[in-house]
């Protein structure tokens, strides 16, 4: 029905060897279909090997084994760099370069990516239109909150147009009032940006609130041991949502699963 | 009261200055010091003035060495680093006698130097550079060294080249540490020279201040090292300079 735009196929990680008794077997086994426009939310316990596993979407690790699709086209057990740009990443402590301005650290990206031209200079005002900042864009991070920061984060991992947007932890560093505040921010801005999402969490509330499947992670070395799909509309995830029927089913039903793998 | 901040700053530390001197000049004249065992700062700065014309040349010639020893020591030091810290066998290999030539005084060196060089520009110049450049390499080791991983992860994630890396991440990133050696070793290279200039030919500040002592011409003897001071404080000036351009978001 819709297309499929990234897949992973039998994916696994390690590290050490076992000649060194060192070796440690991070993901076993880890495949997934994405289709456009869906939002992922993986969520485990901590340690489980999810970050590992973003980072090899992120391009900043490769997989030991296994292998991945982009649009339909094998790339293999690493993102190749050229296709890095399909990609955004926001990292779970805002990650911002503190010698560059809030739109100074969205042009850094555009940059290195050799991006130019007044549309991509527009492009950074946009984004950070989208996130709330656009007052902000001549502030350096340190005068900036955490919440602010991660906001800025965002907007960075999506400057530059990726297809996909992978946000890891985006809301671990923050208290909970500007978290729960910023996991509306980011439906919002998904409801804008119509982007591709995956995102890693350990929080049931925000992975229900935002997913529309939801892959649970077991412990180390990490396999999907469920896939949930949240069939709540669009329309009725708000702040209401707490009082919706069907995210109190679901939430008791993830909540027993991760009780389970603990 | 950021305005009376700043007044403070600068009002404090010369009212300290005209104190000290003061007191110094009270104690020469109160206790009759004779002025070759202490002179009077009232004749050093004098001194300073009307005699400018005989330590100009020398004046210039140690700025010239100080100068141009520092500035070559910044890119071998740099280089140096930037080579050591991106492939992990030089590392390795060359960590140990940077600190060598660290901790080593280099000054030590000196009479071989001369006897190599002579005692020209060229060898003090080569002192210089020697006994600077190490502390700019270090300083930078470990800036470069201590770039948080989080930020090459940020870079990889772009697909970043290894030059965009270094240029728009890791130099930046050790920004804060390279000039702290830059001020190291603008104090390494005035000292250096100075005392090259003690040990080696007849021009610079450093020859005229073992002359004049010898010569009980200790007025001038002082002027030489309030000179000595000033090229300092140039050296320092310009460090600051650059900070509050390089590293200007920091505070």
């Amino acid at each position: 029905m819709q297309n499929k735009v990234f897949s992973v196929k039998n994916i696994a990680k390690s590290f050490g060897s076992e000649k060194e008794h060192n070796y440690i077997e991070v993901i076993r086994d880890i495949s997934m279909d994405i289709d456009e426009k869906e939002f992922i939310v993986i969520l485990g316990n901590s340690g489980c090997g999810k970050s590992t596993f973003l980072k090899i979407l992120g391009g900043i690790d490769s997989a030991t084994k296994g292998s991945m699709e982009l649009y339909g086209k094998n790339i293999g057990r690493q993102i190749p760099r050229n296709a890095l740009k399909h990609f955004g990443f926001v990292f779970q402590s805002n990650n911002l370069l503190p010698w560059r301005t809030a739109e100074g650290n969205l042009r850094f990206n555009l940059n290195t990516m050799k991006l130019k031209g007044p549309e991509w200079e527009k492009r950074i005002d946009e984004m950070l239109d989208i996130v709330g900042l656009l007052d902000y864009k001549k502030v350096y991070p340190h005068e900036l909150s955490g919440g602010m920061k991660q906001r800025v984060g965002i907007a960075r991992a999506l400057v530059h147009d990726p297809d996909i947007l992978i946000l890891d932890q985006p809301l671990g560093a923050l208290d909970a009032i500007t978290r729960k505040m910023l996991s509306y921010e980011i439906l919002n801005i998904w409801k804008k940006t119509q982007k591709t999402i995956i995102m890693v969490t350990n929080n049931v509330d925000e992975a229900i609130l935002l997913a529309n499947r939801i892959f649970v992670f077991s412990n180390k070395p990490a396999v999907i041991t469920h896939e949930i799909r949240v069939d709540i509309p669009v329309e009725q995830r708000n702040h209401e949502i707490a009082n919706n029927q069907r995210f109190n089913e679901l939430r008791e039903q993830i909540n027993e699963i991760v009780r389970a793998t603990l | 009261m950021n305005m009376k901040k700043k007044v403070t700053s600068i009002v404090a530390p010369v009212v300290t200055f005209l104190l000290i001197f003061a007191i110094w000049e009270f104690a020469c004249w109160f206790y009759k010091i004779d002025a070759w065992f202490l002179p009077k700062p009232s004749e050093i700065f004098r001194s300073m003035i009307v005699d400018f014309g005989e330590y100009w040349p020398h004046l210039l010639v140690t700025l010239q060495c100080v100068l141009t020893g520092f500035l070559i020591a910044i890119p071998v030091g740099l280089l140096l680093a930037t080579l050591i810290t991106s492939f992990p066998l030089l590392n390795a290999a060359m960590s140990p006698y940077i600190t060598f030539l660290v901790t080593t005084p280099l000054v030590s060196l000196i009479p071989l130097l001369m006897l190599m060089m002579g005692y020209g520009m060229n060898m003090r110049i080569t002192t210089v550079v020697i006994q600077s450049f190490a502390v700019i390499n270090m300083n930078a080791c470990t800036g470069f060294n201590n770039v948080p991983t989080l930020r090459r992860e940020l870079m990889q994630s772009m697909g970043a080249s290894r030059l965009q890396t270094y240029r728009m991440m890791i130099l930046p990133s050790a920004a804060t540490d390279i000039i702290t050696g830059l001020r190291l070793a603008a104090i390494f290279a005035t000292t250096t020279c100075i005392s090259v200039e003690y040990n080696a030919g007849n021009t610079g500040l450093g020859s005229q201040i073992i002359k004049y002592s010898q010569y009980l011409q200790t007025t001038k003897s002082f002027a030489c090292i309030f000179y000595v001071t000033v090229i300092g404080l140039i050296m320092y000036g310009l460090i600051t300079l650059l900070q509050k351009k390089i590293v200007s978001w920091e505070e």
